[in-house]
């Protein structure tokens, strides 16, 4: 797909959104994620807003990602270091009839890594809207290099990737719906981590250090599927859902979830998760290299390992607390999950407080 | 400089193989929408609740694709580009 179109798209899908001004409703949210496993610690403020805008729905976010690690390489030994990542992103979707169409974009910036991604999106509504297709196409162009430290010869290089998603989505009955995604992602350019070095016997039998190796391109696949049913009876919501994926790298994961979301009172509820991940090695991961190969990995997320997540999330609006006006509809959320690994990275903990304000202009 | 073949190596091997899930996905999905009648506008009070359209904000699951993305080899099925950050 070509870049430049992609932008134009996006851009004038955003232009379009601004053009526009009608009574409306939306909803602004604000939140602060907590990450925390054995040497890396991640702390992450952020601002959502989803507004109506005329036929449409304007959606946008701004976050500070702070990141504290034991190594700058993740998964690698070293000095400790603290990293901040700025994110802002926005998209428009605009409704006509029986369809939508939309794009925008979004941008990450962070001292030795920069990236750009502009989407495209269409959605079709069929059968009095109980079948929704929906197509996806999003570019991206990231920078990276090693300028956070000192000592190391000098990186620039880049990374292109291309998207391509299809969805179904489809009402069963008054109280079911179920839905499949699809999508191809190919990344091609620099794909390992600048700082991350490989321990290898080399030809004169003794342990040397390389610089990590990886192959120059990757393409994924991912199909997903989840059927979600509410039970008027108890007030319950029932979610399951499955995705598999394959890549060219010889990774293949499948990860099972299920949610169960409860009403408790009239303005709050409960939700448990369960999510279960596994994953096989990519065919060049070694645990040791007896000699040094074409391609040379120390990285976690490419040996084999599965996770386990457990989650509670209580959300209540203010209302339930004898706040009343406006500020009633004010939602206040609250999640807790662990996560254990098998990995190097060990068992995480994460923590999430969000508030979400209704809004009507 | 030649280099020893590359062999697979996982520890615990797939469960299904690709065309087995693709299979039984497409099954699953086909014979739910054959079974599925028309739901009319006012039928629709139940799917338009929170916990059915989505139980999961933007930026929680925003936060957890990121964390995911970084932790994880596996990668996308949300219809959104991932990535995008020197996480790797």
């Amino acid at each position: 797909m070509h870049r430049r179109a992609l932008a134009a798209a996006a851009a004038a899908t955003l232009a379009l959104a601004a053009a526009r001004a009608a009574r409306a409703d939306g909803e602004i949210t604000l939140r602060g994620a907590y990450y925390k496993e054995r040497s890396t610690k991640v702390q992450q403020p952020m601002i959502d807003a989803r507004l109506d805008v005329g036929p449409g729905e304007l959606n946008a976010h701004v976050l500070v990602d702070a990141i504290t690690s034991a190594s700058v390489a993740s998964g690698a030994e070293g000095e400790a270091f603290t990293e901040v990542r700025y994110e802002h992103a926005a998209s428009y979707l605009h409704r006509s009839g029986w369809f939508r169409l939309g794009g925008g974009y979004r941008f990450s910036d962070e001292p030795d890594y920069r990236s750009l991604f502009f989407t495209v999106q269409g959605q079709a509504e069929l059968a009095e809207r109980n079948t929704v297709l929906g197509v996806a196409l999003a570019d991206g162009s990231d920078e990276i290099s090693n300028g956070t430290v000192s000592g190391l010869q000098t990186l620039q290089a880049d990374l292109d990737t291309d998207l391509v998603s299809a969805s179904v989505t489809q009402v069963l009955s008054p109280v079911m719906v179920a839905g499949v995604t699809y999508d191809l992602v190919m990344l091609d350019g620099y794909l390992a981590n600048p700082y991350r070095t490989v321990s290898a016997v080399n030809d004169s039998g003794e342990a040397q250090k390389f610089d990590e190796r990886v192959p120059g391109s990757r393409t994924r696949h991912a199909l997903f599927g989840s059927v979600r049913r509410f039970v008027p009876e108890t007030g319950s919501t029932v979610f399951v859902g499955y995705r598999y994926y394959q890549d060219d790298w010889g990774i293949v994961a499948h990860t099972p979830e299920v949610r169960f979301h409860q009403d408790i009172l009239r303005d709050a509820s409960v939700r448990l998760r369960y999510r279960y991940y596994e994953q096989t090695a990519a065919e060049f991961y070694r645990d040791r290299y007896d000699a040094p190969q074409q391609y040379l990995t120390d990285d976690p997320k490419l040996d084999a390992f599965r996770t386990q997540t457990f989650g509670v999330q209580l959300a209540s609006e203010l209302g339930l607390f004898g706040v009343g006006g406006k500020l009633a509809g004010v939602r206040v959320e609250l999640l807790a999950e662990y996560v254990t690994q098998t990995s190097r990275f060990g068992d995480a903990v994460i923590g999430q407080l969000a508030i979400s304000l209704p809004l009507e202009y | 400089m030649r280099y020893p073949p590359v062999t697979l190596r996982g520890t615990f091997g797939p469960i299904v193989g690709a065309r087995t899930a693709l299979v039984a996905l497409v099954a699953v999905v086909a014979s739910l929408a054959g079974a599925c009648a028309r739901v009319r506008p006012y039928q629709r009070e139940d799917l338009a609740r929170r916990s059915m359209i989505a139980d999961q904000d933007a930026g929680e699951a925003r936060f957890q694709q990121h964390a995911r993305g970084s932790r994880e080899g596996a990668d996308g099925g949300t219809g959104e580009a991932g990535g995008g950050c020197g996480c790797n």
